[in-house]
Protein backbone atom coordinates (compact mmCIF):
# COMPACT_ATOMS: atom_id res chain seq x y z
CA UNK A 1 0.00 0.00 0.00
CA UNK A 2 1.93 3.02 -1.08
CA UNK A 3 0.89 7.03 0.20
CA UNK A 4 -1.02 7.91 -3.15
CA UNK A 5 -3.86 4.93 -2.38
CA UNK A 6 -5.72 6.92 -0.18
CA UNK A 7 -5.85 9.42 -2.45
CA UNK A 8 -6.84 7.72 -5.49
CA UNK A 9 -9.70 5.95 -3.45
CA UNK A 10 -10.85 9.50 -2.81
CA UNK A 11 -10.77 10.38 -5.92
CA UNK A 12 -12.63 7.70 -7.41
CA UNK A 13 -15.41 8.42 -4.80
CA UNK A 14 -15.66 11.73 -6.30
CA UNK A 15 -15.44 10.54 -9.49
CA UNK A 16 -18.49 8.34 -8.98
CA UNK A 17 -21.10 10.66 -8.15
CA UNK A 18 -21.04 12.52 -11.51
CA UNK A 19 -20.94 8.95 -13.46
CA UNK A 20 -23.69 6.96 -11.30
CA UNK A 21 -26.02 10.41 -11.61
CA UNK A 22 -25.44 10.01 -15.26
CA UNK A 23 -26.57 6.28 -15.16
CA UNK A 24 -29.64 7.25 -13.15
CA UNK A 25 -30.73 9.79 -15.91
CA UNK A 26 -30.16 7.30 -18.75
CA UNK A 27 -31.79 4.38 -16.32
CA UNK A 28 -35.11 6.85 -15.83
CA UNK A 29 -34.66 7.25 -19.83
CA UNK A 30 -33.72 11.52 -19.51
CA UNK A 31 -31.36 13.04 -21.43
CA UNK A 32 -28.21 14.04 -18.97
CA UNK A 33 -27.88 17.91 -18.40
CA UNK A 34 -24.77 18.63 -16.98
CA UNK A 35 -25.63 21.91 -16.79
CA UNK A 36 -28.57 22.42 -14.92
CA UNK A 37 -26.94 19.63 -12.60
CA UNK A 38 -24.03 21.91 -12.13
CA UNK A 39 -26.53 24.80 -11.46
CA UNK A 40 -28.79 22.59 -9.16
CA UNK A 41 -25.47 21.73 -6.96
CA UNK A 42 -24.01 25.10 -6.61
CA UNK A 43 -27.45 26.21 -5.02
CA UNK A 44 -27.87 23.27 -3.08
CA UNK A 45 -24.13 24.09 -1.58
CA UNK A 46 -25.03 27.72 -1.34
CA UNK A 47 -28.11 27.16 1.02
CA UNK A 48 -27.45 27.01 4.87
CA UNK A 49 -28.10 24.39 7.16
CA UNK A 50 -30.96 23.30 8.29
CA UNK A 51 -31.11 23.92 12.25
CA UNK A 52 -33.15 21.21 13.65
CA UNK A 53 -35.31 22.08 16.61
CA UNK A 54 -33.72 19.10 18.87
CA UNK A 55 -31.03 18.99 21.61
CA UNK A 56 -29.35 16.68 19.40
CA UNK A 57 -28.47 18.37 16.39
CA UNK A 58 -24.76 17.30 16.96
CA UNK A 59 -25.87 14.19 15.53
CA UNK A 60 -27.76 15.75 12.75
CA UNK A 61 -24.92 16.98 11.76
CA UNK A 62 -22.52 14.02 12.18
CA UNK A 63 -24.84 11.38 10.48
CA UNK A 64 -23.79 12.61 6.84
CA UNK A 65 -20.12 12.59 7.28
CA UNK A 66 -20.57 9.30 8.70
CA UNK A 67 -22.13 7.72 5.72
CA UNK A 68 -19.57 9.14 3.69
CA UNK A 69 -16.97 7.86 5.45
CA UNK A 70 -18.52 4.17 5.59
CA UNK A 71 -18.79 4.14 1.88
CA UNK A 72 -15.78 5.73 1.21
CA UNK A 73 -14.40 2.80 3.38
CA UNK A 74 -16.42 0.32 1.68
CA UNK A 75 -14.75 1.60 -1.75
CA UNK A 76 -11.61 1.37 -0.83
CA UNK A 77 -11.66 -2.30 -0.08
CA UNK A 78 -13.18 -3.53 -3.75
CA UNK A 79 -10.79 -4.70 -5.67
CA UNK A 80 -10.79 -2.85 -9.41
CA UNK A 81 -7.29 -4.15 -11.16
CA UNK A 82 -4.49 -6.80 -9.97
CA UNK A 83 -2.51 -3.28 -9.71
CA UNK A 84 -5.19 -1.11 -8.96
CA UNK A 85 -6.95 -1.76 -4.82
CA UNK A 86 -7.32 0.69 -1.86
CA UNK A 87 -6.93 -1.23 0.72
CA UNK A 88 -6.00 -4.82 0.38
CA UNK A 89 -6.22 -6.69 3.37
CA UNK A 90 -6.53 -10.71 4.53
CA UNK A 91 -9.73 -9.91 6.13
CA UNK A 92 -11.11 -7.29 3.43
CA UNK A 93 -14.28 -9.22 2.42
CA UNK A 94 -14.91 -8.52 6.31
CA UNK A 95 -14.13 -4.88 6.45
CA UNK A 96 -16.28 -4.32 3.83
CA UNK A 97 -19.39 -5.81 5.31
CA UNK A 98 -18.24 -4.19 8.90
CA UNK A 99 -17.84 -0.56 6.75
CA UNK A 100 -21.60 -1.54 5.42
CA UNK A 101 -23.18 -1.82 9.13
CA UNK A 102 -21.96 1.99 9.75
CA UNK A 103 -24.58 2.88 7.78
CA UNK A 104 -27.46 1.79 10.17
CA UNK A 105 -26.25 4.19 13.27
CA UNK A 106 -25.86 7.24 10.50
CA UNK A 107 -29.29 6.62 9.51
CA UNK A 108 -29.99 6.33 13.42
CA UNK A 109 -28.26 9.70 14.10
CA UNK A 110 -30.10 11.24 11.32
CA UNK A 111 -33.15 9.94 11.81
CA UNK A 112 -32.82 11.16 15.79
CA UNK A 113 -31.08 14.37 15.16
CA UNK A 114 -33.88 15.82 12.91
CA UNK A 115 -36.21 15.45 15.77
CA UNK A 116 -39.39 15.01 14.15
CA UNK A 117 -41.48 12.09 14.55
CA UNK A 118 -41.39 10.77 10.79
CA UNK A 119 -38.00 11.16 11.21
CA UNK A 120 -37.26 8.88 13.94
CA UNK A 121 -39.90 6.32 12.51
CA UNK A 122 -37.66 6.13 9.23
CA UNK A 123 -34.30 5.36 11.38
CA UNK A 124 -36.26 2.93 13.40
CA UNK A 125 -37.41 0.93 10.07
CA UNK A 126 -34.55 1.13 8.82
CA UNK A 127 -32.78 -0.37 12.11
CA UNK A 128 -35.34 -3.18 11.51
CA UNK A 129 -34.48 -3.70 8.12
CA UNK A 130 -30.95 -3.74 8.39
CA UNK A 131 -30.73 -6.12 11.53
CA UNK A 132 -32.95 -9.10 9.16
CA UNK A 133 -30.65 -8.18 6.28
CA UNK A 134 -27.01 -8.27 8.23
CA UNK A 135 -27.29 -11.98 8.45
CA UNK A 136 -28.32 -12.83 4.84
CA UNK A 137 -24.87 -10.51 3.65
CA UNK A 138 -22.63 -11.75 5.80
CA UNK A 139 -23.39 -15.58 4.88
CA UNK A 140 -22.98 -14.79 1.07
CA UNK A 141 -19.89 -12.82 2.45
CA UNK A 142 -19.07 -16.24 4.25
CA UNK A 143 -20.10 -18.81 1.38
CA UNK A 144 -18.22 -16.98 -1.73
CA UNK A 145 -15.33 -17.02 0.51
CA UNK A 146 -15.78 -20.92 1.15
CA UNK A 147 -14.32 -21.84 -2.66
CA UNK A 148 -11.62 -18.91 -2.22
CA UNK A 149 -10.34 -20.24 1.18
CA UNK A 150 -9.68 -16.73 1.82
CA UNK A 151 -11.84 -13.30 2.84
CA UNK A 152 -9.25 -11.48 0.97
CA UNK A 153 -11.33 -10.07 -2.69
CA UNK A 154 -8.69 -10.44 -4.47
CA UNK A 155 -8.38 -14.36 -3.52
CA UNK A 156 -11.66 -14.60 -4.35
CA UNK A 157 -11.93 -13.07 -7.97
CA UNK A 158 -8.54 -15.37 -8.62
CA UNK A 159 -10.54 -18.33 -7.64
CA UNK A 160 -13.33 -17.45 -10.33
CA UNK A 161 -11.07 -17.36 -13.57
CA UNK A 162 -12.73 -20.94 -14.74
CA UNK A 163 -16.25 -20.46 -13.28
CA UNK A 164 -17.81 -16.55 -12.13
CA UNK A 165 -19.36 -17.33 -8.83
CA UNK A 166 -22.95 -16.29 -10.26
CA UNK A 167 -23.12 -19.30 -11.66
CA UNK A 168 -21.84 -21.67 -9.68
CA UNK A 169 -23.53 -20.07 -6.51
CA UNK A 170 -27.03 -18.29 -8.37
CA UNK A 171 -28.83 -18.78 -4.88
CA UNK A 172 -25.94 -16.26 -3.17
CA UNK A 173 -26.25 -13.86 -5.71
CA UNK A 174 -30.21 -13.87 -5.35
CA UNK A 175 -29.53 -13.09 -1.58
CA UNK A 176 -27.19 -10.72 -2.37
CA UNK A 177 -28.77 -8.45 -4.68
CA UNK A 178 -31.62 -7.57 -2.49
CA UNK A 179 -29.27 -6.60 0.87
CA UNK A 180 -27.28 -4.70 -0.85
CA UNK A 181 -30.11 -2.38 -2.53
CA UNK A 182 -31.62 -2.58 1.03
CA UNK A 183 -28.25 -1.10 2.31
CA UNK A 184 -27.72 1.95 -0.49
CA UNK A 185 -31.45 2.95 0.50
CA UNK A 186 -32.63 2.85 -3.18
CA UNK A 187 -35.66 2.75 -4.33
CA UNK A 188 -37.52 -1.09 -3.83
CA UNK A 189 -35.81 -1.05 0.01
CA UNK A 190 -35.89 3.21 0.30
CA UNK A 191 -38.14 2.94 3.63
CA UNK A 192 -36.20 5.14 5.40
CA UNK A 193 -36.56 8.20 3.46
CA UNK A 194 -39.51 6.60 1.65
CA UNK A 195 -41.04 9.68 -0.89
CA UNK A 196 -45.02 9.25 -0.28
CA UNK A 197 -45.34 8.19 2.85
CA UNK A 198 -43.04 10.04 5.73
CA UNK A 199 -42.62 12.71 3.60
CA UNK A 200 -38.76 12.17 3.01
CA UNK A 201 -38.66 10.24 6.34
CA UNK A 202 -34.44 10.75 7.80
CA UNK A 203 -33.72 13.36 5.20
CA UNK A 204 -36.31 15.74 5.01
CA UNK A 205 -34.56 18.56 7.22
CA UNK A 206 -31.63 18.60 5.45
CA UNK A 207 -30.09 21.27 3.22
CA UNK A 208 -27.57 22.44 1.74
CA UNK A 209 -23.91 20.92 1.93
CA UNK A 210 -25.52 17.99 4.24
CA UNK A 211 -27.87 16.85 1.59
CA UNK A 212 -24.94 17.00 -1.10
CA UNK A 213 -23.03 14.72 1.81
CA UNK A 214 -26.02 12.46 1.50
CA UNK A 215 -26.58 12.21 -2.12
CA UNK A 216 -22.78 11.79 -2.63
CA UNK A 217 -22.79 8.58 0.06
CA UNK A 218 -25.46 7.13 -1.49
CA UNK A 219 -23.69 7.03 -4.86
CA UNK A 220 -20.49 6.22 -3.42
CA UNK A 221 -22.16 3.12 -1.73
CA UNK A 222 -23.78 1.90 -5.11
CA UNK A 223 -20.41 2.57 -7.18
CA UNK A 224 -18.83 0.02 -4.22
CA UNK A 225 -21.84 -2.53 -3.74
CA UNK A 226 -21.90 -2.82 -7.28
CA UNK A 227 -17.72 -2.97 -7.91
CA UNK A 228 -18.15 -5.91 -4.68
CA UNK A 229 -21.12 -7.61 -6.42
CA UNK A 230 -18.73 -7.45 -9.83
CA UNK A 231 -15.58 -8.87 -7.74
CA UNK A 232 -17.63 -11.38 -5.96
CA UNK A 233 -19.98 -12.86 -8.48
CA UNK A 234 -18.66 -12.02 -12.13
CA UNK A 235 -15.07 -12.75 -11.78
CA UNK A 236 -14.34 -9.24 -11.56
CA UNK A 237 -11.03 -8.66 -13.76
CA UNK A 238 -10.81 -12.21 -14.81
CA UNK A 239 -12.23 -12.19 -18.32
CA UNK A 240 -10.29 -12.05 -21.81
CA UNK A 241 -9.57 -9.91 -24.63
CA UNK A 242 -10.25 -6.73 -22.58
CA UNK A 243 -7.78 -4.91 -20.43
CA UNK A 244 -8.69 -6.29 -16.31
CA UNK A 245 -9.80 -2.74 -15.49
CA UNK A 246 -12.48 -2.40 -18.34
CA UNK A 247 -13.59 -5.25 -18.20
CA UNK A 248 -14.31 -4.54 -14.04
CA UNK A 249 -15.62 -1.05 -15.32
CA UNK A 250 -17.98 -2.46 -17.73
CA UNK A 251 -19.42 -5.35 -14.98
CA UNK A 252 -19.42 -2.50 -12.25
CA UNK A 253 -21.53 -0.60 -14.59
CA UNK A 254 -23.69 -3.48 -15.53
CA UNK A 255 -24.48 -4.03 -11.86
CA UNK A 256 -25.25 -0.79 -11.18
CA UNK A 257 -27.65 -0.52 -14.05
CA UNK A 258 -29.60 -3.68 -12.73
CA UNK A 259 -29.87 -2.34 -9.43
CA UNK A 260 -31.14 1.30 -10.60
CA UNK A 261 -33.30 -0.38 -12.84
CA UNK A 262 -34.84 -3.02 -10.68
CA UNK A 263 -35.49 0.45 -8.16
CA UNK A 264 -37.85 1.79 -11.14
CA UNK A 265 -38.98 -1.30 -12.52
CA UNK A 266 -40.52 -2.83 -8.93
CA UNK A 267 -42.61 -0.66 -6.35
CA UNK A 268 -41.60 0.10 -3.09
CA UNK A 269 -41.52 -3.05 -0.48
CA UNK A 270 -43.87 -2.61 2.64
CA UNK A 271 -41.48 -2.62 5.78
CA UNK A 272 -43.61 -5.83 7.04
CA UNK A 273 -43.28 -7.28 4.22
CA UNK A 274 -39.79 -7.07 3.79
CA UNK A 275 -39.31 -8.16 7.12
CA UNK A 276 -41.16 -10.93 7.17
CA UNK A 277 -39.36 -11.82 3.08
CA UNK A 278 -36.22 -11.40 5.14
CA UNK A 279 -36.51 -13.64 8.85
CA UNK A 280 -38.77 -16.15 6.97
CA UNK A 281 -37.21 -16.24 3.71
CA UNK A 282 -33.73 -14.75 3.14
CA UNK A 283 -32.62 -15.89 6.15
CA UNK A 284 -33.05 -19.96 6.20
CA UNK A 285 -31.93 -19.51 2.37
CA UNK A 286 -28.83 -18.36 3.47
CA UNK A 287 -28.25 -21.17 5.54
CA UNK A 288 -28.64 -23.26 2.83
CA UNK A 289 -26.51 -21.40 1.02
CA UNK A 290 -23.55 -21.83 3.23
CA UNK A 291 -24.22 -25.42 3.04
CA UNK A 292 -24.00 -25.52 -0.52
CA UNK A 293 -21.09 -23.48 -0.36
CA UNK A 294 -19.40 -25.93 1.48
CA UNK A 295 -20.08 -29.08 -0.27
CA UNK A 296 -19.45 -27.18 -3.32
CA UNK A 297 -16.08 -26.38 -1.77
CA UNK A 298 -15.36 -29.45 -0.80
CA UNK A 299 -16.03 -31.45 -4.26
CA UNK A 300 -14.83 -28.72 -6.60
CA UNK A 301 -12.25 -25.91 -5.28
CA UNK A 302 -9.68 -28.30 -3.54
CA UNK B 1 2.28 -1.73 11.07
CA UNK B 2 5.69 0.28 12.36
CA UNK B 3 5.62 1.43 15.77
CA UNK B 4 5.47 4.98 14.85
CA UNK B 5 2.23 4.36 13.31
CA UNK B 6 1.13 1.63 15.88
CA UNK B 7 1.71 4.53 18.42
CA UNK B 8 0.05 7.05 16.46
CA UNK B 9 -3.25 5.32 16.10
CA UNK B 10 -3.13 3.81 19.40
CA UNK B 11 -2.77 6.83 21.70
CA UNK B 12 -5.45 9.07 20.59
CA UNK B 13 -7.50 5.94 20.10
CA UNK B 14 -7.52 4.95 23.56
CA UNK B 15 -7.79 8.65 24.74
CA UNK B 16 -11.10 9.01 22.92
CA UNK B 17 -12.56 5.40 24.17
CA UNK B 18 -12.63 6.56 27.77
CA UNK B 19 -13.87 9.48 26.90
CA UNK B 20 -16.70 8.41 25.25
CA UNK B 21 -16.98 5.91 28.11
CA UNK B 22 -16.90 8.68 30.54
CA UNK B 23 -19.64 10.68 28.60
CA UNK B 24 -21.99 7.47 28.51
CA UNK B 25 -22.93 8.15 32.23
CA UNK B 26 -22.55 12.06 32.00
CA UNK B 27 -24.88 12.90 29.36
CA UNK B 28 -28.36 13.34 29.88
CA UNK B 29 -29.67 12.48 26.27
CA UNK B 30 -30.30 8.32 26.08
CA UNK B 31 -29.81 8.57 22.61
CA UNK B 32 -26.42 10.22 22.57
CA UNK B 33 -25.53 7.70 25.65
CA UNK B 34 -26.30 5.05 23.51
CA UNK B 35 -24.60 6.45 20.21
CA UNK B 36 -21.56 7.02 22.52
CA UNK B 37 -21.36 3.75 23.57
CA UNK B 38 -20.88 2.85 20.00
CA UNK B 39 -18.30 5.01 19.99
CA UNK B 40 -16.41 3.74 22.51
CA UNK B 41 -16.60 0.18 21.72
CA UNK B 42 -16.17 1.08 18.17
CA UNK B 43 -12.92 2.93 18.68
CA UNK B 44 -12.14 -0.46 20.70
CA UNK B 45 -11.67 -2.20 17.70
CA UNK B 46 -9.49 0.30 16.16
CA UNK B 47 -7.72 -0.02 18.73
CA UNK B 48 -7.34 -3.84 18.64
CA UNK B 49 -6.24 -2.65 15.11
CA UNK B 50 -3.35 -1.06 16.51
CA UNK B 51 -2.41 -3.43 17.91
CA UNK B 52 -2.01 -5.82 15.14
CA UNK B 53 -5.18 -8.01 15.81
CA UNK B 54 -6.97 -7.30 12.09
CA UNK B 55 -9.91 -9.87 12.30
CA UNK B 56 -10.31 -9.25 15.67
CA UNK B 57 -10.57 -5.43 14.75
CA UNK B 58 -13.38 -5.72 12.18
CA UNK B 59 -15.32 -8.01 13.88
CA UNK B 60 -15.54 -5.79 16.37
CA UNK B 61 -16.88 -2.94 14.56
CA UNK B 62 -19.08 -4.85 12.54
CA UNK B 63 -20.49 -6.33 15.80
CA UNK B 64 -20.46 -3.59 18.04
CA UNK B 65 -22.65 -1.34 14.96
CA UNK B 66 -25.50 -3.64 15.10
CA UNK B 67 -25.71 -4.08 19.13
CA UNK B 68 -25.26 -0.61 20.15
CA UNK B 69 -28.11 0.43 17.59
CA UNK B 70 -30.15 -2.19 18.84
CA UNK B 71 -29.54 -0.21 22.57
CA UNK B 72 -29.85 3.03 21.17
CA UNK B 73 -33.29 1.73 20.05
CA UNK B 74 -34.58 0.19 23.54
CA UNK B 75 -33.51 3.26 25.56
CA UNK B 76 -35.79 5.27 23.13
CA UNK B 77 -38.14 2.80 23.71
CA UNK B 78 -38.15 2.52 27.83
CA UNK B 79 -36.80 5.35 29.09
CA UNK B 80 -38.82 7.64 30.61
CA UNK B 81 -37.07 10.57 29.41
CA UNK B 82 -35.07 9.68 26.42
CA UNK B 83 -34.85 13.02 24.65
CA UNK B 84 -32.78 14.71 28.24
CA UNK B 85 -35.00 17.56 28.32
CA UNK B 86 -36.79 17.09 31.67
CA UNK B 87 -33.32 17.11 33.83
CA UNK B 88 -34.31 14.01 35.18
CA UNK B 89 -31.24 12.23 37.62
CA UNK B 90 -30.61 8.94 36.71
CA UNK B 91 -28.27 7.85 39.15
CA UNK B 92 -28.06 6.82 43.11
CA UNK B 93 -25.30 6.62 45.21
CA UNK B 94 -22.69 8.30 43.03
CA UNK B 95 -20.24 8.98 45.67
CA UNK B 96 -19.87 5.21 46.86
CA UNK B 97 -20.27 4.07 43.23
CA UNK B 98 -17.53 6.71 42.32
CA UNK B 99 -15.38 5.14 44.90
CA UNK B 100 -15.76 1.58 44.03
CA UNK B 101 -14.98 2.38 40.81
CA UNK B 102 -11.61 4.01 41.49
CA UNK B 103 -10.54 1.51 43.59
CA UNK B 104 -11.31 -1.01 41.38
CA UNK B 105 -9.35 0.68 39.13
CA UNK B 106 -6.32 1.42 41.24
CA UNK B 107 -6.41 -2.37 42.42
CA UNK B 108 -6.20 -3.48 38.55
CA UNK B 109 -3.81 -1.29 37.46
CA UNK B 110 -1.33 -1.43 40.38
CA UNK B 111 -1.44 -5.14 39.41
CA UNK B 112 -1.35 -4.07 35.50
CA UNK B 113 2.36 -2.26 36.06
CA UNK B 114 3.76 -3.71 39.10
CA UNK B 115 3.71 -7.42 38.30
CA UNK B 116 6.66 -9.03 36.16
CA UNK B 117 4.91 -9.63 32.79
CA UNK B 118 7.23 -11.61 30.49
CA UNK B 119 8.85 -9.05 28.69
CA UNK B 120 8.23 -9.61 25.01
CA UNK B 121 7.80 -7.59 21.95
CA UNK B 122 4.57 -7.00 20.33
CA UNK B 123 4.25 -10.10 17.41
CA UNK B 124 5.13 -8.92 14.03
CA UNK B 125 2.94 -10.62 11.47
CA UNK B 126 -0.70 -11.28 12.90
CA UNK B 127 -2.02 -14.97 13.17
CA UNK B 128 -3.51 -14.99 9.59
CA UNK B 129 -7.48 -15.36 9.41
CA UNK B 130 -6.88 -19.26 8.13
CA UNK B 131 -5.30 -20.28 11.39
CA UNK B 132 -8.26 -18.57 13.11
CA UNK B 133 -10.74 -20.62 11.13
CA UNK B 134 -8.93 -23.56 11.60
CA UNK B 135 -8.69 -22.77 15.43
CA UNK B 136 -12.55 -22.72 15.20
CA UNK B 137 -13.16 -25.54 13.25
CA UNK B 138 -10.12 -27.95 14.79
CA UNK B 139 -8.62 -27.56 18.34
CA UNK B 140 -11.71 -25.37 20.00
CA UNK B 141 -14.49 -26.89 17.87
CA UNK B 142 -16.45 -27.87 21.09
CA UNK B 143 -16.23 -24.82 22.74
CA UNK B 144 -17.56 -23.23 19.42
CA UNK B 145 -20.48 -25.91 19.59
CA UNK B 146 -21.22 -24.63 22.97
CA UNK B 147 -21.54 -21.07 22.24
CA UNK B 148 -23.67 -21.94 19.62
CA UNK B 149 -26.24 -23.64 21.62
CA UNK B 150 -25.78 -21.09 24.40
CA UNK B 151 -26.91 -18.63 21.69
CA UNK B 152 -29.72 -20.61 20.30
CA UNK B 153 -31.02 -21.12 24.50
CA UNK B 154 -30.36 -17.35 24.85
CA UNK B 155 -32.70 -16.84 21.72
CA UNK B 156 -35.29 -19.15 23.08
CA UNK B 157 -35.31 -17.98 26.07
CA UNK B 158 -35.31 -13.71 25.41
CA UNK B 159 -37.88 -14.43 22.90
CA UNK B 160 -40.37 -16.00 25.39
CA UNK B 161 -39.59 -13.74 28.23
CA UNK B 162 -40.03 -11.04 25.97
CA UNK B 163 -43.40 -12.54 24.37
CA UNK B 164 -46.68 -10.62 24.99
CA UNK B 165 -48.32 -11.95 28.02
CA UNK B 166 -45.08 -13.25 29.28
CA UNK B 167 -43.53 -16.88 29.59
CA UNK B 168 -47.26 -18.72 30.78
CA UNK B 169 -49.31 -16.96 27.78
CA UNK B 170 -52.18 -14.69 28.23
CA UNK B 171 -54.50 -15.32 31.07
CA UNK B 172 -58.16 -15.92 29.44
CA UNK B 173 -60.64 -13.09 30.12
CA UNK B 174 -61.49 -12.57 33.41
CA UNK B 175 -59.26 -14.25 35.00
CA UNK B 176 -58.02 -12.11 37.60
CA UNK B 177 -55.12 -14.47 39.13
CA UNK B 178 -52.28 -13.49 36.55
CA UNK B 179 -51.06 -10.25 37.17
CA UNK B 180 -49.39 -10.09 34.23
CA UNK B 181 -51.70 -7.74 32.22
CA UNK B 182 -52.99 -5.62 35.07
CA UNK B 183 -52.96 -2.54 34.34
CA UNK B 184 -50.22 -0.05 35.50
CA UNK B 185 -49.50 -0.84 39.24
CA UNK B 186 -49.89 2.77 41.58
CA UNK B 187 -46.52 3.25 42.53
CA UNK B 188 -45.88 4.83 45.76
CA UNK C 1 5.87 3.03 23.28
CA UNK C 2 3.56 0.67 24.07
CA UNK C 3 3.92 -2.64 26.09
CA UNK C 4 1.84 -4.94 27.86
CA UNK C 5 1.28 -2.76 31.43
CA UNK C 6 -0.18 0.26 28.91
CA UNK C 7 -2.70 -2.34 27.96
CA UNK C 8 -3.85 -3.33 30.87
CA UNK C 9 -4.05 -0.12 32.55
CA UNK C 10 -6.10 1.39 30.08
CA UNK C 11 -8.48 -1.65 30.35
CA UNK C 12 -8.47 -1.02 33.98
CA UNK C 13 -9.54 2.59 33.74
CA UNK C 14 -12.20 1.25 30.77
CA UNK C 15 -13.72 -1.46 33.54
CA UNK C 16 -13.81 1.58 36.50
CA UNK C 17 -15.99 3.22 34.10
CA UNK C 18 -18.14 0.41 34.12
CA UNK C 19 -18.47 -0.58 37.47
CA UNK C 20 -19.09 3.03 37.85
CA UNK C 21 -22.31 2.70 35.78
CA UNK C 22 -23.03 -0.54 37.03
CA UNK C 23 -23.19 1.11 40.27
CA UNK C 24 -24.67 4.32 39.69
CA UNK C 25 -27.42 4.19 36.92
CA UNK C 26 -30.84 3.76 37.91
CA UNK C 27 -32.07 2.40 34.86
CA UNK C 28 -31.69 -1.50 33.73
CA UNK C 29 -30.73 -0.55 30.04
CA UNK C 30 -27.19 2.09 31.68
CA UNK C 31 -26.58 -1.00 33.77
CA UNK C 32 -26.77 -3.12 31.02
CA UNK C 33 -24.19 -0.75 29.13
CA UNK C 34 -22.38 -0.66 31.94
CA UNK C 35 -21.76 -4.76 32.17
CA UNK C 36 -21.20 -3.92 28.05
CA UNK C 37 -18.47 -1.70 28.88
CA UNK C 38 -16.64 -4.00 31.34
CA UNK C 39 -16.78 -6.54 28.97
CA UNK C 40 -15.29 -4.22 26.45
CA UNK C 41 -12.43 -3.99 28.81
CA UNK C 42 -11.79 -7.94 29.31
CA UNK C 43 -11.26 -8.19 25.47
CA UNK C 44 -9.20 -5.69 25.28
CA UNK C 45 -7.43 -7.68 27.82
CA UNK C 46 -7.07 -10.30 26.03
CA UNK C 47 -5.69 -9.04 23.27
CA UNK C 48 -3.31 -6.93 24.99
CA UNK C 49 -2.06 -10.55 26.42
CA UNK C 50 -2.33 -12.07 22.84
CA UNK C 51 -0.61 -9.96 21.16
CA UNK C 52 2.23 -9.54 23.71
CA UNK C 53 2.89 -13.15 25.20
CA UNK C 54 1.55 -15.11 22.64
CA UNK C 55 1.45 -13.43 19.02
CA UNK C 56 0.61 -16.73 17.81
CA UNK C 57 -1.65 -18.26 19.48
CA UNK C 58 -5.24 -18.51 17.57
CA UNK C 59 -6.89 -19.94 20.54
CA UNK C 60 -6.80 -16.49 22.19
CA UNK C 61 -8.53 -15.23 19.09
CA UNK C 62 -11.37 -17.17 19.58
CA UNK C 63 -11.80 -16.44 22.94
CA UNK C 64 -12.12 -13.14 21.93
CA UNK C 65 -14.87 -14.42 19.94
CA UNK C 66 -16.33 -15.99 22.84
CA UNK C 67 -16.64 -12.95 24.50
CA UNK C 68 -18.15 -11.02 21.43
CA UNK C 69 -20.89 -13.35 21.63
CA UNK C 70 -21.11 -12.98 25.61
CA UNK C 71 -21.48 -9.33 25.11
CA UNK C 72 -24.40 -10.18 22.22
CA UNK C 73 -26.06 -12.69 24.93
CA UNK C 74 -26.00 -10.77 27.73
CA UNK C 75 -27.45 -8.16 25.91
CA UNK C 76 -30.07 -10.11 24.24
CA UNK C 77 -31.63 -11.60 27.33
CA UNK C 78 -31.06 -8.08 29.36
CA UNK C 79 -33.24 -6.69 26.83
CA UNK C 80 -35.21 -9.63 26.83
CA UNK C 81 -36.18 -8.96 30.92
CA UNK C 82 -36.54 -5.55 30.49
CA UNK C 83 -39.16 -5.93 28.31
CA UNK C 84 -41.11 -8.40 30.51
CA UNK C 85 -40.73 -6.06 33.68
CA UNK C 86 -41.94 -3.00 31.78
CA UNK C 87 -44.47 -5.50 30.47
CA UNK C 88 -45.98 -5.76 33.98
CA UNK C 89 -44.51 -2.71 35.89
CA UNK C 90 -44.56 0.17 33.37
CA UNK C 91 -40.59 1.12 34.69
CA UNK C 92 -37.78 0.23 34.14
CA UNK C 93 -35.99 1.65 36.59
CA UNK C 94 -33.82 -0.78 38.78
CA UNK C 95 -34.84 0.80 42.16
CA UNK C 96 -38.40 0.48 41.90
CA UNK C 97 -37.77 -3.60 41.25
CA UNK C 98 -36.92 -4.03 45.56
CA UNK C 99 -39.98 -6.84 46.11
CA UNK C 100 -37.44 -9.93 46.76
CA UNK C 101 -35.45 -7.19 49.12
CA UNK C 102 -36.46 -8.88 52.52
Amino acid sequence: MSYFTPLAVVGLALAAAPGVWLLEQLVAGQRPAPGRALRDLRIMLGSPLQRPESCDSALFHLAPSLLVLASVVALATVPWAPGFRGIDLQAGALLFVAALAYVTPAMVMAGWGAGRPLAVLGGFRWVALMLAYAMPLAMVITSVAAPAGSLRPTDIVRVQHAVPMAVAQPLALALWLPAVTAVCFLPPFDLPQAGGELFGGVFAEYRGLDLALVALAQRVLLLAVSGMTAALFLAGWEWPLLPPAVWMGLKTAAVAWLLLWAGRRFPRVAVDRALSLAWRVANPLSMLAIVYAGLLTLLFYR
Amino acid sequence: MSDLATAIVFWPAVGLMLAAAVFVFITSSMARAGLLLLASLAIEGLVFLALGSRFLGFLQLLMMSGEMVIMVFFMVMFMPDPGGLMGMDMTHDKRRSATVAVAVTAALGLVAVLTDWPARVVGRGAPDVRAIGFEVMGRSMISFLFAGMTILLAMVGGVLLAKHGGRFGLPAAGDEQSGEHSPPEERS
Amino acid sequence: MISLPVVLAVAALLFGVGVYGVLGQTNTIMIIMGVELMLGAAMLNVVGFLRYSHPHATSGDFFVLVLMTLMALEGAVGFALVVSVFRSRRTSEADDLTELSG
